[in-house]
C-alpha cells in the first residue's frame, strides 16, 4: 500500500501544501493541515477511485481545513498571514523593473490573500493549480455553476481592487 | 446591452473551458467589441498576474516525513491478522457467529461510536438533515464526504430511517445515520475501511449501549443503540442483507 501511496498521492505533496498556504495564509498552519490531510489520506486511500489523486488530495485538506476552523470555532481565529519569504525577482530585468515587478507581486498577493475564501479557493485553484472546473467542483464539493459563479465574482473583486491600487498598465 | 449575455462565457473563454460552437460565436462577437475585447484582456493579464505571485514552495522534507509515515502505516496488514484471528474463533466455536472485538483501534473507535451516540441524543443534534426518505438522505451526504454511504430505510420492519448527520470517528468524517424503533435511538456510524477482506460482524455492550459493526462495500458500519440485544441483531441482520 505504501507504495502505491508513494506513487499516486506524494507527488501532490506540494501542490496541496500550496493550496494550503492559500487556505491557512501562514506557513505553520499549512504545514499542519497538509500533514493532518496526509494521515487521513493513508487511511482513506482505498476510497481512491479514480485517478484524480490530485482533486482527492485537495479535498481532503479542505476537509481538514475546515475541520480546523470549525473547531477553533471561528475563521476571525485564523492565524495573521505571514510574508516572511522574499520573492525571487526576474534576474533578467534592470534594477527598476525588477522592484516594480515585486511591487506588483506582493499587491496582488495581498489582495488575492483578502479575498473571501469562498473566492480566493477557487481563484487558486484555477488560476495556479490550473484545475479544470469539473475538478474544482469536485474538491468543494458543489456545482460547476457554483465554481463559475464564484470564478466570476472573485475576478470581478480582485480587478476592483487591483485597478484602484495599480496603474492600469500593469493590468493590459 | 448586447454583451450581457456574453458575461458567462467570457469567463469560460478565459478558462479554456468554453464549447467550440459557442467559441466561434464568441469571437465573432469579440471582432467587434472593444469592451468584451478589454474584460478578456483584463482577466487573462489578471491570470498571469496571480501566476506570478512566486508558489508557496512546501518546505523542506514535508514529502520525506509523508513518505515515511506512509511506509509505516500497517494498518491493512493489522486487521487481515485482525480478520484471519477472527475467522479462527469464529471456526473453533462453530455455532458462534459473533466475535468480540480485540484490537486496540477497535476500542479507541468504539469509545468515539459511543460518545458520539450520546452526544447526539444529550445535545439535541441528532440531525443535519431530517427525512424519512433515502433518496433525500443518501444525497445530502454528497460533496460533505469523500465516500457515499449506503442509505437504507427499514419502515417496513419497524425501523423507520428518520434522517442524517455528519460526525466523526477517530478524527474522520463519518456519516451518521439516524434511525428509530420506539423510543429507542439508533445511530449508525459509517466510515471508509481499507481492509481488504470483509470485517466479521462484532456485537460488545459499553456503558449501557449495544453496539454491532459490520463491513461491506469498503465501509464499516457502526450500529449502536439503547435497543434491546435481539432487536438491535434483528436490526443490524437487515442492514447487513444485500
Amino acid at each position: 500500500m505504501a507504495r502505491v501511496f508513494a506513487e499516486t498521492v506524494l507527488p501532490h505533496v506540494d501542490a496541496a501544501f500550496r493550496y494550503a498556504r492559500w487556505l491557512t495564509r501562514n506557513d505553520a498552519d499549512a504545514e499542519d493541515v497538509v500533514q493532518d490531510a496526509c494521515v487521513r489520506a493513508i487511511r482513506f486511500f482505498g476510497s481512491l477511485r479514480d485517478d484524480d489523486a490530485r482533486a482527492w488530495l485537495f479535498a481532503i485538506v479542505r476537509n481538514t481545513w475546515y475541520t480546523r476552523v470549525s473547531r477553533r470555532d471561528t475563521a476571525a481565529t485564523e492565524a495573521p498571514p505571514n510574508h516572511a519569504r522574499a520573492e525571487p525577482a526576474d534576474g533578467a530585468l534592470d534594477p527598476e523593473a525588477r522592484l516594480l515587478q515585486q511591487h506588483t507581486v506582493v499587491r496582488v498577493r495581498t489582495a488575492l490573500e483578502q479575498l473571501p475564501l469562498d473566492f480566493r479557493e477557487v481563484m487558486v485553484l484555477r488560476e495556479i493549480e490550473g484545475l479544470a472546473y469539473k475538478e474544482i467542483a469536485a474538491v468543494i464539493g458543489a456545482p460547476i455553476g457554483t465554481v463559475m459563479s464564484r470564478l466570476a465574482r472573485g475576478r470581478e473583486r480582485l480587478l476592483a481592487v487591483l485597478k484602484a491600487e495599480m496603474s492600469m498598465e500593469a493590468l493590459s | 446591452m448586447m454583451c450581457a449575455r456574453f458575461n458567462r462565457d467570457l469567463e469560460s473563454y478565459v478558462d479554456h473551458e468554453l464549447d467550440a460552437d459557442a467559441v466561434v460565436t464568441l469571437e465573432t462577437h469579440l471582432a467587434q467589441c472593444p469592451t468584451c475585447r478589454a474584460r478578456v484582456a483584463e482577466r487573462e493579464a489578471l491570470g498571469r498576474l496571480i501566476r506570478s505571485t512566486a508558489y508557496h514552495s512546501a518546505p523542506l522534507g514535508l514529502r520525506a516525513s509523508i513518505a515515511a509515515r506512509a511506509a509505516r502505516s500497517t494498518a491493512p496488514r493489522r486487521l487481515m491478522l485482525w480478520a484471519a484471528a477472527a475467522a479462527l474463533v469464529v471456526s473453533v466455536g462453530g455455532a458462534v457467529t459473533m466475535v468480540r472485538f480485540a484490537d486496540a483501534r477497535d476500542a479507541a473507535i468504539v469509545g468515539d461510536v459511543v460518545d458520539g451516540h450520546v452526544r447526539s441524543l444529550m445535545a439535541d443534534h441528532l440531525f443535519d438533515v431530517r427525512s424519512t426518505d433515502q433518496h433525500t438522505v443518501k444525497p445530502w451526504f454528497l460533496g460533505k464526504l469523500d465516500f457515499a454511504p449506503p442509505v437504507v430505510d427499514l419502515a417496513a420492519i419497524g425501523f423507520p430511517l428518520v434522517g442524517g448527520r455528519l460526525d466523526y470517528l477517530a478524527g474522520r468524517p463519518a456519516a451518521a445515520l439516524v434511525y428509530q424503533r420506539q423510543q429507542h435511538t439508533i445511530n449508525v456510524f459509517v466510515v471508509p475501511n481499507d481492509a481488504a477482506a470483509a470485517l466479521p460482524v462484532g456485537n460488545r455492550s459499553v456503558r449501557g449501549f449495544h453496539l454491532r459493526r459490520w463491513s461491506r462495500g469498503g465501509m464499516t458500519l457502526w450500529a449502536v443503540s439503547d435497543l434491546n440485544d435481539t432487536e438491535l441483531t434483528a436490526f443490524a441482520r437487515a442492514l447487513q442483507e444485500p
